[in-house]
Protein backbone atom coordinates (compact mmCIF):
# COMPACT_ATOMS: atom_id res chain seq x y z
CA UNK A 1 0.00 0.00 0.00
CA UNK A 2 1.39 2.92 -0.99
CA UNK A 3 1.55 6.08 1.26
CA UNK A 4 -0.07 9.31 1.05
CA UNK A 5 2.40 11.77 -0.33
CA UNK A 6 2.79 8.65 -2.80
CA UNK A 7 -0.47 9.23 -3.57
CA UNK A 8 -1.00 10.52 -7.37
CA UNK A 9 -3.73 13.64 -7.14
CA UNK A 10 -6.47 10.97 -8.69
CA UNK A 11 -5.71 8.36 -6.48
CA UNK A 12 -5.97 11.23 -3.34
CA UNK A 13 -8.85 12.95 -4.96
CA UNK A 14 -11.20 9.60 -4.57
CA UNK A 15 -9.86 8.37 -0.82
CA UNK A 16 -10.90 11.91 0.00
CA UNK A 17 -13.99 11.72 -1.41
CA UNK A 18 -14.71 8.34 0.26
CA UNK A 19 -13.67 9.89 3.49
CA UNK A 20 -10.97 7.63 3.79
CA UNK A 21 -8.61 10.31 4.15
CA UNK A 22 -8.10 13.65 5.05
CA UNK A 23 -6.53 16.66 3.64
CA UNK A 24 -4.82 17.29 6.82
CA UNK A 25 -3.36 13.83 6.68
CA UNK A 26 -2.36 14.16 3.43
CA UNK A 27 -0.80 17.32 4.06
CA UNK A 28 1.15 16.22 6.89
CA UNK A 29 2.44 13.13 5.41
CA UNK A 30 4.02 15.49 2.64
CA UNK A 31 5.30 17.99 4.99
CA UNK A 32 6.49 14.94 7.37
CA UNK A 33 8.39 13.78 3.90
CA UNK A 34 9.61 17.30 3.14
CA UNK A 35 10.97 17.43 6.97
CA UNK A 36 13.18 14.29 6.05
CA UNK A 37 14.26 14.83 3.37
CA UNK A 38 14.62 18.27 2.16
CA UNK A 39 18.13 18.83 4.35
CA UNK A 40 19.50 16.44 1.93
CA UNK A 41 17.91 17.74 -1.65
CA UNK A 42 16.50 21.03 -1.07
CA UNK A 43 13.85 21.17 -2.97
CA UNK A 44 12.07 23.97 -1.31
CA UNK A 45 13.44 27.20 -0.71
CA UNK A 46 10.50 28.00 1.70
CA UNK A 47 7.61 25.88 3.32
CA UNK A 48 4.43 27.54 4.28
CA UNK A 49 3.92 24.81 6.78
CA UNK A 50 1.25 26.73 8.84
CA UNK A 51 -0.37 28.07 6.66
CA UNK A 52 -0.68 25.06 4.63
CA UNK A 53 -2.17 22.93 7.59
CA UNK A 54 -4.85 25.37 7.84
CA UNK A 55 -5.56 24.90 4.20
CA UNK A 56 -5.88 21.32 4.82
CA UNK A 57 -8.24 21.78 7.72
CA UNK A 58 -10.49 24.58 6.25
CA UNK A 59 -10.74 21.79 2.58
CA UNK A 60 -11.82 19.06 5.09
CA UNK A 61 -14.57 21.18 6.39
CA UNK A 62 -16.03 22.44 3.27
CA UNK A 63 -15.67 18.40 1.89
CA UNK A 64 -17.45 17.36 5.11
CA UNK A 65 -20.02 20.30 4.68
CA UNK A 66 -20.70 19.18 0.96
CA UNK A 67 -18.86 22.35 -0.32
CA UNK A 68 -15.80 20.97 -2.14
CA UNK A 69 -14.55 23.27 -4.87
CA UNK A 70 -12.54 22.33 -7.46
CA UNK A 71 -10.47 19.05 -8.78
CA UNK A 72 -7.91 20.28 -6.17
CA UNK A 73 -10.06 20.51 -3.20
CA UNK A 74 -7.36 19.15 -0.09
CA UNK A 75 -4.12 18.36 -2.69
CA UNK A 76 -0.64 19.47 -1.33
CA UNK A 77 0.94 21.17 -4.36
CA UNK A 78 4.12 23.18 -4.62
CA UNK A 79 5.02 26.26 -6.62
CA UNK A 80 7.75 27.39 -7.99
CA UNK A 81 9.41 30.76 -6.60
CA UNK A 82 9.64 32.70 -9.63
CA UNK A 83 4.87 32.67 -8.94
CA UNK A 84 3.76 35.19 -6.75
CA UNK A 85 1.57 34.45 -3.68
CA UNK A 86 0.10 37.67 -1.69
CA UNK A 87 2.04 38.27 1.61
CA UNK A 88 4.25 35.63 1.19
CA UNK A 89 7.98 35.88 -0.08
CA UNK A 90 9.32 35.23 -3.57
CA UNK A 91 12.66 35.58 -4.23
CA UNK A 92 12.92 33.71 -8.44
CA UNK A 93 16.20 32.47 -6.34
CA UNK A 94 18.01 35.54 -6.53
CA UNK A 95 19.74 37.82 -3.98
CA UNK A 96 18.17 40.62 -5.31
CA UNK A 97 14.68 39.79 -4.27
CA UNK A 98 15.93 38.78 -0.78
CA UNK A 99 12.60 39.66 1.87
CA UNK A 100 10.71 41.02 -1.39
CA UNK A 101 7.11 39.98 -0.20
CA UNK A 102 4.40 39.65 -3.13
CA UNK A 103 1.91 42.18 -3.23
CA UNK A 104 -0.45 40.37 -5.61
CA UNK A 105 -1.47 36.47 -6.34
CA UNK A 106 -0.19 35.60 -10.01
CA UNK A 107 -3.10 34.23 -12.13
CA UNK A 108 -2.30 30.07 -12.24
CA UNK A 109 -1.49 30.28 -8.22
CA UNK A 110 -4.69 32.00 -7.02
CA UNK A 111 -6.56 29.49 -9.58
CA UNK A 112 -5.08 26.65 -7.61
CA UNK A 113 -6.15 28.13 -4.16
CA UNK A 114 -9.91 29.02 -5.50
CA UNK A 115 -9.90 25.52 -6.46
CA UNK A 116 -8.89 24.15 -3.41
CA UNK A 117 -5.65 22.89 -3.40
CA UNK A 118 -2.89 23.49 -0.49
CA UNK A 119 0.12 25.40 -1.22
CA UNK A 120 3.02 23.47 0.83
CA UNK A 121 5.64 25.94 -0.15
CA UNK A 122 7.90 27.95 -2.95
CA UNK A 123 11.00 25.83 -5.18
CA UNK A 124 13.97 26.34 -5.66
CA UNK A 125 15.23 27.08 -8.74
CA UNK A 126 18.10 28.49 -11.28
CA UNK A 127 17.96 32.07 -10.33
CA UNK A 128 15.31 33.81 -12.68
CA UNK A 129 14.73 30.43 -14.36
CA UNK A 130 18.27 31.00 -16.53
CA UNK A 131 19.99 27.76 -15.98
CA UNK A 132 19.76 23.44 -16.89
CA UNK A 133 20.46 22.59 -13.36
CA UNK A 134 19.15 24.31 -10.28
CA UNK A 135 22.79 25.40 -9.66
CA UNK A 136 22.35 28.85 -10.24
CA UNK A 137 19.98 29.45 -7.65
CA UNK A 138 21.35 32.14 -4.82
CA UNK A 139 19.99 29.68 -2.20
CA UNK A 140 22.16 26.50 -2.99
CA UNK A 141 21.26 23.79 -5.78
CA UNK A 142 18.81 21.29 -5.39
CA UNK A 143 20.04 17.73 -5.64
CA UNK A 144 18.96 14.95 -7.51
CA UNK A 145 16.74 12.31 -5.80
CA UNK A 146 18.15 9.11 -6.61
CA UNK A 147 21.42 10.95 -6.16
CA UNK A 148 22.58 13.75 -4.16
CA UNK A 149 25.86 14.16 -6.14
CA UNK A 150 23.92 15.02 -9.73
CA UNK A 151 21.72 17.68 -10.62
CA UNK A 152 18.16 17.37 -11.08
CA UNK A 153 18.10 19.42 -14.10
CA UNK A 154 16.61 23.54 -14.65
CA UNK A 155 15.39 25.93 -14.30
CA UNK A 156 12.56 24.32 -12.35
CA UNK A 157 14.16 21.54 -10.83
CA UNK A 158 13.00 21.97 -7.21
CA UNK A 159 9.47 21.51 -8.28
CA UNK A 160 10.91 18.18 -10.12
CA UNK A 161 12.69 17.12 -7.27
CA UNK A 162 9.39 17.94 -4.56
CA UNK A 163 7.17 15.57 -7.04
CA UNK A 164 9.41 13.02 -7.80
CA UNK A 165 10.49 12.64 -4.47
CA UNK A 166 6.87 12.44 -3.48
CA UNK A 167 6.87 15.62 -0.94
CA UNK A 168 3.76 16.68 -3.05
CA UNK A 169 1.47 15.57 -5.28
CA UNK A 170 2.54 17.61 -8.18
CA UNK A 171 3.88 21.06 -8.46
CA UNK A 172 3.48 24.04 -10.99
CA UNK A 173 6.84 25.14 -12.67
CA UNK A 174 7.61 27.73 -15.26
CA UNK A 175 9.22 26.73 -18.84
CA UNK A 176 10.60 28.94 -21.57
CA UNK A 177 13.32 26.75 -23.07
CA UNK A 178 13.04 23.41 -21.13
CA UNK A 179 12.76 24.43 -17.62
CA UNK A 180 9.87 22.14 -16.66
CA UNK A 181 10.52 19.04 -18.99
CA UNK A 182 14.22 19.10 -18.65
CA UNK A 183 13.92 18.80 -15.38
CA UNK A 184 10.99 16.11 -15.44
CA UNK A 185 12.93 13.69 -18.00
CA UNK A 186 16.04 14.22 -15.63
CA UNK A 187 13.74 13.13 -11.98
CA UNK A 188 11.24 10.99 -13.86
CA UNK A 189 8.41 12.61 -13.84
CA UNK A 190 5.61 13.99 -16.08
CA UNK A 191 6.36 17.54 -17.15
CA UNK A 192 4.30 19.56 -19.29
CA UNK A 193 4.90 22.74 -21.33
CA UNK A 194 0.95 24.02 -22.04
CA UNK A 195 0.79 25.70 -25.60
CA UNK A 196 1.87 29.61 -25.27
CA UNK A 197 -1.16 31.32 -24.22
CA UNK A 198 -2.92 28.53 -22.89
CA UNK A 199 -1.92 29.89 -18.93
CA UNK A 200 -1.88 32.91 -17.64
CA UNK A 201 1.75 34.67 -16.96
CA UNK A 202 0.42 37.41 -15.18
CA UNK A 203 2.18 37.41 -11.97
CA UNK A 204 4.84 34.95 -13.05
CA UNK A 205 8.11 36.86 -12.90
CA UNK A 206 9.02 37.14 -17.11
CA UNK A 207 12.39 35.45 -17.84
CA UNK A 208 11.44 36.28 -21.84
CA UNK A 209 7.68 36.83 -22.39
CA UNK A 210 7.28 35.45 -26.03
CA UNK A 211 8.56 32.36 -24.37
CA UNK A 212 7.53 31.70 -20.63
CA UNK A 213 4.93 29.04 -19.85
CA UNK A 214 3.70 28.08 -16.87
CA UNK A 215 2.92 24.16 -16.32
CA UNK A 216 2.23 21.25 -14.29
CA UNK A 217 4.69 18.02 -12.72
CA UNK A 218 2.88 15.48 -12.07
CA UNK A 219 2.74 11.97 -11.22
CA UNK A 220 0.87 10.88 -13.93
CA UNK A 221 -0.41 12.09 -17.10
CA UNK A 222 -3.93 12.39 -15.65
CA UNK A 223 -2.92 14.48 -12.80
CA UNK A 224 -1.08 16.77 -15.24
CA UNK A 225 -4.53 17.48 -17.06
CA UNK A 226 -6.01 18.18 -13.73
CA UNK A 227 -3.56 20.64 -12.40
CA UNK A 228 -3.93 22.19 -16.07
CA UNK A 229 -7.30 21.84 -16.16
CA UNK A 230 -7.41 24.04 -13.65
CA UNK A 231 -4.50 26.94 -14.45
CA UNK A 232 -6.00 27.27 -18.00
CA UNK A 233 -7.37 30.06 -19.72
CA UNK A 234 -8.15 33.60 -20.77
CA UNK A 235 -7.21 36.64 -18.12
CA UNK A 236 -7.65 40.05 -18.92
CA UNK A 237 -4.35 40.61 -16.67
CA UNK A 238 -2.01 39.02 -19.50
CA UNK A 239 -2.98 40.07 -23.30
CA UNK A 240 -1.04 36.86 -24.35
CA UNK A 241 -3.39 34.34 -23.02
CA UNK A 242 -5.41 32.86 -25.70
CA UNK A 243 -9.56 32.37 -26.57
CA UNK A 244 -8.80 28.96 -27.96
CA UNK A 245 -11.58 26.91 -26.57
CA UNK A 246 -10.67 24.91 -23.39
CA UNK A 247 -8.38 22.09 -22.51
CA UNK A 248 -10.68 18.71 -22.04
CA UNK A 249 -9.01 15.68 -21.82
CA UNK A 250 -9.68 13.20 -24.19
CA UNK A 251 -7.66 10.14 -23.39
CA UNK A 252 -8.80 8.61 -27.07
CA UNK A 253 -7.06 6.13 -28.90
CA UNK A 254 -3.80 6.25 -31.02
CA UNK A 255 -4.97 3.77 -33.85
CA UNK A 256 -4.30 5.29 -37.05
CA UNK A 257 -2.10 8.29 -35.48
CA UNK A 258 0.98 9.22 -36.83
CA UNK A 259 3.87 10.46 -34.75
CA UNK A 260 7.01 11.97 -36.66
CA UNK A 261 10.11 11.01 -35.46
CA UNK A 262 12.74 13.62 -36.65
CA UNK A 263 15.83 12.52 -37.99
CA UNK A 264 17.22 15.89 -36.33
CA UNK A 265 16.87 14.37 -33.28
CA UNK A 266 16.73 10.81 -33.21
CA UNK A 267 20.18 10.36 -35.60
CA UNK A 268 22.04 13.49 -33.82
CA UNK A 269 24.89 12.57 -32.56
CA UNK A 270 25.81 12.89 -28.61
CA UNK A 271 22.72 11.47 -27.32
CA UNK A 272 23.65 9.17 -24.79
CA UNK A 273 23.90 5.63 -24.74
CA UNK A 274 21.15 4.95 -22.35
CA UNK A 275 19.13 7.57 -23.50
CA UNK A 276 18.31 6.12 -27.12
CA UNK A 277 17.83 2.84 -25.64
CA UNK A 278 15.22 4.15 -23.53
CA UNK A 279 13.29 6.21 -25.63
CA UNK A 280 13.31 3.90 -28.21
CA UNK A 281 11.74 1.15 -25.76
CA UNK A 282 9.07 3.97 -25.78
CA UNK A 283 8.53 4.30 -28.92
CA UNK A 284 7.50 0.93 -28.96
CA UNK A 285 4.48 1.31 -26.88
CA UNK A 286 3.46 3.58 -29.26
CA UNK A 287 3.35 1.53 -32.14
CA UNK A 288 1.83 -1.50 -29.97
CA UNK A 289 -0.37 1.15 -29.32
CA UNK A 290 -1.69 1.14 -32.70
CA UNK A 291 0.47 4.97 -33.67
CA UNK A 292 2.13 4.61 -36.74
CA UNK A 293 5.70 5.84 -36.70
CA UNK A 294 7.41 7.92 -39.42
CA UNK A 295 10.11 9.70 -39.76
CA UNK A 296 10.42 13.30 -40.57
CA UNK A 297 12.02 16.61 -41.81
CA UNK A 298 12.22 19.05 -39.28
CA UNK A 299 14.64 21.25 -40.33
CA UNK A 300 16.21 24.47 -38.03
CA UNK A 301 16.79 21.75 -35.04
CA UNK A 302 20.49 22.84 -34.31
CA UNK A 303 19.69 26.31 -35.53
CA UNK A 304 16.30 26.83 -32.66
CA UNK A 305 18.88 26.45 -30.19
CA UNK A 306 21.01 29.48 -31.64
CA UNK A 307 17.38 31.53 -32.04
CA UNK A 308 17.07 30.79 -28.70
CA UNK A 309 20.14 31.82 -27.19
CA UNK A 310 19.66 35.40 -28.71
CA UNK A 311 15.61 36.38 -28.69
CA UNK A 312 15.85 34.74 -24.86
CA UNK A 313 18.45 37.49 -23.79
CA UNK A 314 17.16 40.11 -25.79
CA UNK A 315 14.17 39.79 -23.36
CA UNK A 316 15.78 39.00 -20.10
CA UNK A 317 17.71 42.41 -20.83
CA UNK A 318 14.88 44.51 -21.02
CA UNK A 319 12.38 42.41 -18.53
CA UNK A 320 15.03 42.41 -15.57
CA UNK A 321 15.89 46.19 -16.42
CA UNK A 322 13.47 46.35 -13.56
CA UNK A 323 15.60 45.17 -10.82
CA UNK A 324 17.30 48.56 -10.29
CA UNK A 325 17.15 48.77 -6.56
CA UNK A 326 14.37 51.63 -6.90
CA UNK A 327 11.11 50.12 -6.18
CA UNK A 328 11.95 46.70 -4.59
CA UNK A 329 14.82 44.20 -3.67
CA UNK A 330 18.52 45.26 -2.96
CA UNK A 331 19.85 48.72 -3.13
CA UNK A 332 22.85 49.86 -2.38
CA UNK A 333 23.02 53.25 0.14
CA UNK A 334 24.36 56.27 -0.06
CA UNK A 335 25.61 56.38 -3.80
CA UNK A 336 24.93 58.43 -6.71
CA UNK A 337 22.21 57.34 -8.88
CA UNK A 338 24.20 55.64 -11.46
CA UNK A 339 26.27 53.76 -8.88
CA UNK A 340 23.29 52.70 -6.91
CA UNK A 341 21.86 51.31 -9.93
CA UNK A 342 25.16 49.47 -11.27
CA UNK A 343 26.39 48.35 -7.74
CA UNK A 344 22.82 47.02 -6.97
CA UNK A 345 22.09 45.00 -10.10
CA UNK A 346 25.79 43.52 -10.06
CA UNK A 347 25.25 42.38 -6.34
CA UNK A 348 22.29 41.34 -6.11
CA UNK A 349 22.66 38.99 -9.50
CA UNK A 350 24.06 35.99 -10.31
CA UNK A 351 26.79 35.51 -13.33
CA UNK A 352 24.78 34.03 -15.04
CA UNK A 353 21.90 36.31 -15.31
CA UNK A 354 24.64 39.11 -16.17
CA UNK A 355 25.76 37.21 -18.88
CA UNK A 356 22.07 36.74 -20.54
CA UNK A 357 21.58 40.72 -19.63
CA UNK A 358 25.01 41.37 -21.39
CA UNK A 359 24.24 39.17 -24.35
CA UNK A 360 20.85 40.62 -25.06
CA UNK A 361 22.60 43.92 -24.65
CA UNK A 362 24.44 43.24 -27.01
CA UNK A 363 21.95 41.42 -29.75
CA UNK A 364 19.92 44.55 -29.33
CA UNK A 365 22.38 47.23 -29.48
CA UNK A 366 23.06 49.23 -32.72
CA UNK A 367 24.48 48.29 -35.34
CA UNK A 368 24.20 44.71 -34.13
CA UNK A 369 20.09 44.21 -33.79
CA UNK A 370 19.52 43.57 -37.66
CA UNK A 371 22.39 40.93 -37.54
CA UNK A 372 20.96 39.15 -34.40
CA UNK A 373 18.01 40.08 -32.88
CA UNK A 374 15.93 40.56 -36.39
CA UNK A 375 17.64 37.96 -38.51
CA UNK A 376 16.59 35.37 -35.28
CA UNK A 377 12.85 36.72 -35.64
CA UNK A 378 13.02 35.82 -39.16
CA UNK A 379 14.37 31.92 -38.33
CA UNK A 380 11.64 31.93 -35.66
CA UNK A 381 9.22 32.30 -38.90
CA UNK A 382 10.86 29.58 -40.31
CA UNK A 383 10.81 27.32 -37.25
CA UNK A 384 7.25 27.62 -36.80
CA UNK A 385 6.75 27.04 -40.64
CA UNK A 386 8.58 23.79 -40.48
CA UNK A 387 5.99 22.57 -37.98
CA UNK A 388 3.46 23.78 -39.33
CA UNK A 389 4.36 21.62 -42.52
CA UNK A 390 5.37 18.46 -40.06
CA UNK A 391 1.91 19.13 -38.87
CA UNK A 392 0.15 18.44 -42.07
CA UNK A 393 1.79 14.98 -42.07
CA UNK A 394 1.96 13.57 -38.52
CA UNK A 395 -0.26 14.05 -35.17
CA UNK A 396 2.21 14.68 -32.70
CA UNK A 397 6.40 14.78 -32.86
CA UNK A 398 8.36 12.65 -30.38
CA UNK A 399 12.09 13.29 -29.18
CA UNK A 400 14.73 12.58 -26.68
CA UNK A 401 13.51 15.17 -23.67
CA UNK A 402 17.53 15.35 -23.24
CA UNK A 403 20.38 14.46 -24.58
CA UNK A 404 21.77 12.79 -21.43
CA UNK A 405 20.91 12.00 -18.29
CA UNK A 406 21.31 13.65 -14.82
CA UNK A 407 25.13 15.05 -15.02
CA UNK A 408 27.46 15.48 -11.64
CA UNK A 409 26.87 19.23 -9.83
CA UNK A 410 29.56 21.34 -11.63
CA UNK A 411 30.33 19.37 -14.52
CA UNK A 412 28.49 22.12 -17.09
CA UNK A 413 29.06 24.83 -14.56
CA UNK A 414 31.83 26.58 -16.32
CA UNK A 415 30.91 25.85 -19.87
CA UNK A 416 27.87 27.83 -20.33
CA UNK A 417 27.72 26.02 -23.89
CA UNK A 418 27.54 22.84 -22.48
CA UNK A 419 24.83 24.00 -20.50
CA UNK A 420 22.69 25.41 -22.96
CA UNK A 421 22.98 22.29 -25.23
CA UNK A 422 20.94 20.54 -22.15
CA UNK A 423 17.91 22.28 -23.88
CA UNK A 424 18.76 21.28 -28.05
CA UNK A 425 15.65 19.49 -27.76
CA UNK A 426 13.35 21.42 -25.85
CA UNK A 427 13.69 24.69 -27.44
CA UNK A 428 12.37 24.91 -30.37
CA UNK A 429 8.81 24.15 -28.79
CA UNK A 430 9.20 27.17 -27.17
CA UNK A 431 10.18 29.17 -29.95
CA UNK A 432 7.31 27.51 -32.04
CA UNK A 433 4.84 27.98 -28.88
CA UNK A 434 3.82 24.60 -29.62
CA UNK A 435 3.13 22.17 -26.69
CA UNK A 436 5.20 19.14 -25.19
CA UNK A 437 5.45 16.58 -22.70
CA UNK A 438 8.26 15.03 -21.24
CA UNK A 439 6.95 11.34 -20.05
CA UNK A 440 9.28 9.15 -18.18
CA UNK A 441 10.85 5.98 -20.06
CA UNK A 442 9.89 2.78 -17.78
CA UNK A 443 11.46 2.97 -14.47
CA UNK A 444 14.84 0.40 -14.01
CA UNK A 445 16.05 2.29 -10.78
CA UNK A 446 18.66 3.67 -12.87
CA UNK A 447 18.65 7.65 -13.76
CA UNK A 448 15.16 8.54 -15.47
CA UNK A 449 15.08 9.32 -18.79
CA UNK A 450 12.36 11.09 -20.68
CA UNK A 451 10.56 10.71 -24.12
CA UNK A 452 9.14 14.21 -25.21
CA UNK A 453 5.79 14.37 -26.94
CA UNK A 454 5.23 17.50 -28.54
CA UNK A 455 1.37 18.31 -30.00
CA UNK A 456 -0.27 20.94 -32.74
CA UNK A 457 -1.28 24.21 -30.92
CA UNK A 458 -3.83 23.63 -28.44
CA UNK A 459 -3.91 20.35 -29.09
CA UNK A 460 -2.82 19.35 -25.14
CA UNK A 461 -6.01 16.73 -24.97
CA UNK A 462 -4.21 14.85 -28.01
CA UNK A 463 -0.68 14.72 -26.58
CA UNK A 464 -1.67 13.80 -22.99
CA UNK A 465 -3.91 11.03 -24.46
CA UNK A 466 -0.96 9.61 -26.23
CA UNK A 467 1.28 10.47 -23.01
CA UNK A 468 -1.16 8.23 -20.95
CA UNK A 469 -0.59 5.44 -23.26
CA UNK A 470 3.31 5.31 -22.41
CA UNK A 471 2.14 4.75 -17.97
CA UNK A 472 0.22 1.31 -19.18
CA UNK B 1 32.03 37.56 -34.08
CA UNK B 2 34.21 38.26 -30.82
CA UNK B 3 34.24 41.22 -28.86
CA UNK B 4 36.89 42.74 -26.52
CA UNK B 5 36.94 43.44 -22.98
CA UNK B 6 36.36 47.14 -23.38
CA UNK B 7 33.51 46.35 -25.66
CA UNK B 8 32.00 44.14 -22.99
CA UNK B 9 32.93 46.99 -20.60
CA UNK B 10 30.68 49.10 -22.55
CA UNK B 11 27.95 46.70 -22.74
CA UNK B 12 27.95 46.37 -18.85
CA UNK B 13 27.84 50.13 -18.91
CA UNK B 14 24.81 50.39 -20.89
CA UNK B 15 23.47 47.73 -18.51
CA UNK B 16 23.92 49.28 -15.34
CA UNK B 17 26.40 46.33 -14.06
CA UNK B 18 29.01 47.52 -12.26
CA UNK B 19 31.84 44.54 -13.32
CA UNK B 20 35.25 43.98 -11.75
CA UNK B 21 37.98 43.52 -13.94
CA UNK B 22 38.24 39.75 -13.46
CA UNK B 23 34.35 39.16 -13.99
CA UNK B 24 34.74 41.28 -17.41
CA UNK B 25 37.30 38.95 -18.34
CA UNK B 26 35.22 35.71 -18.16
CA UNK B 27 32.83 37.18 -19.53
CA UNK B 28 34.58 38.77 -22.63
CA UNK B 29 36.06 34.65 -22.51
CA UNK B 30 32.28 33.37 -22.52
CA UNK B 31 31.18 35.43 -25.26
CA UNK B 32 33.58 34.27 -27.54
CA UNK B 33 32.32 30.80 -27.13
CA UNK B 34 28.19 32.02 -26.97
CA UNK B 35 28.57 34.21 -30.18
CA UNK B 36 30.50 31.32 -31.94
CA UNK B 37 27.41 29.17 -30.93
CA UNK B 38 24.79 31.29 -32.28
CA UNK B 39 26.26 33.19 -35.08
CA UNK B 40 25.23 29.66 -37.22
CA UNK B 41 21.99 31.58 -37.82
CA UNK B 42 23.77 34.07 -40.01
CA UNK B 43 24.26 30.96 -42.73
CA UNK B 44 20.34 30.51 -42.68
CA UNK B 45 18.99 32.01 -45.75
CA UNK B 46 16.32 34.45 -45.18
CA UNK B 47 15.81 36.38 -47.89
CA UNK B 48 11.88 37.84 -48.23
CA UNK B 49 10.96 36.06 -44.67
CA UNK B 50 9.23 38.32 -42.27
CA UNK B 51 10.43 38.49 -38.74
CA UNK B 52 7.58 36.40 -36.37
CA UNK B 53 5.18 38.40 -34.29
CA UNK B 54 2.61 37.49 -32.05
CA UNK B 55 -0.67 37.58 -33.72
CA UNK B 56 -2.53 40.34 -31.82
CA UNK B 57 -5.75 40.67 -30.64
CA UNK B 58 -6.33 43.87 -30.99
CA UNK B 59 -5.92 44.96 -27.01
CA UNK B 60 -2.98 46.49 -27.65
CA UNK B 61 -4.59 49.88 -25.52
CA UNK B 62 -6.46 49.83 -22.19
CA UNK B 63 -7.57 52.94 -20.39
CA UNK B 64 -5.20 54.69 -18.65
CA UNK B 65 -7.30 54.34 -15.43
CA UNK B 66 -5.82 54.85 -11.57
CA UNK B 67 -7.25 51.04 -9.55
CA UNK B 68 -7.67 51.84 -5.79
CA UNK B 69 -5.70 48.59 -4.20
CA UNK B 70 -6.59 47.85 -0.98
CA UNK B 71 -4.91 48.21 2.40
CA UNK B 72 -3.47 44.63 2.52
CA UNK B 73 -1.85 45.18 -1.11
CA UNK B 74 -0.85 49.15 -0.61
CA UNK B 75 1.12 48.22 2.85
CA UNK B 76 2.68 45.17 1.12
CA UNK B 77 3.80 47.41 -2.05
CA UNK B 78 5.14 50.24 0.10
CA UNK B 79 6.80 47.67 2.60
CA UNK B 80 8.90 46.46 -0.57
CA UNK B 81 10.47 50.05 -0.76
CA UNK B 82 14.54 49.66 0.18
CA UNK B 83 14.10 53.41 1.67
CA UNK B 84 10.85 55.16 2.20
CA UNK B 85 9.87 58.45 3.64
CA UNK B 86 6.47 58.03 5.36
CA UNK B 87 4.29 56.70 2.39
CA UNK B 88 6.47 58.25 -0.34
CA UNK B 89 9.43 56.01 -2.23
CA UNK B 90 12.93 57.83 -1.40
CA UNK B 91 14.92 57.34 -4.23
CA UNK B 92 18.65 59.01 -4.75
CA UNK B 93 18.29 62.61 -6.05
CA UNK B 94 18.92 62.51 -10.23
CA UNK B 95 21.69 65.20 -10.30
CA UNK B 96 22.89 64.92 -6.55
CA UNK B 97 26.05 63.45 -5.26
CA UNK B 98 25.42 61.96 -1.96
CA UNK B 99 28.05 62.75 0.78
CA UNK B 100 29.38 59.56 1.67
Amino acid sequence: MKLLNELTIKEARELLDKGEITSRKLTEACLDQIKSLDGALHAFIEVFENDALEAADKSDIRRAEGNTLGKLDGIPLAIKDNMLLQGKPCSAGSKILRGYVAAYDSTAVRKLIEAGAVILGRTNMDEFAMGSSTEHSAYGPTKHPRDIERVPGGSSGGSAVAVAANMCLGALGSDTGGSIRQPASLCGVVGLKPTYGRVSRYGLMAMASSLDQIGPFAKSSEDAAMILETIQGQDPSDQTTSDAEAFKPAWDSLKGKKIGLPKQAWKAGGIEERVSEKTEEALAKLKAAGAELVEIDLPYADEALAVYYILMPCEVSANLSRFDGMRYGLRKIGLPLFDTYAQSRAEGFGDEVMRRILLGTFALSSGYIDAYYVRAKKVQTLIRQAYEKAFKEVDLIATPTTPTTAFKLGEKLNDPVAMYLEDVFTVSINVAGVPAVSMPCEDDGGMPVGLQLIGQWFKEDELLGAAKLLES
Amino acid sequence: MKLSKEEIAHLAKLARLDLPEDKLERMTKDFGAILEYVDRIQQIDVEGVEPFTMPSRDQGWRPDEAVESDEVTRELILSNFPERANDLLAAPGVFETPKK
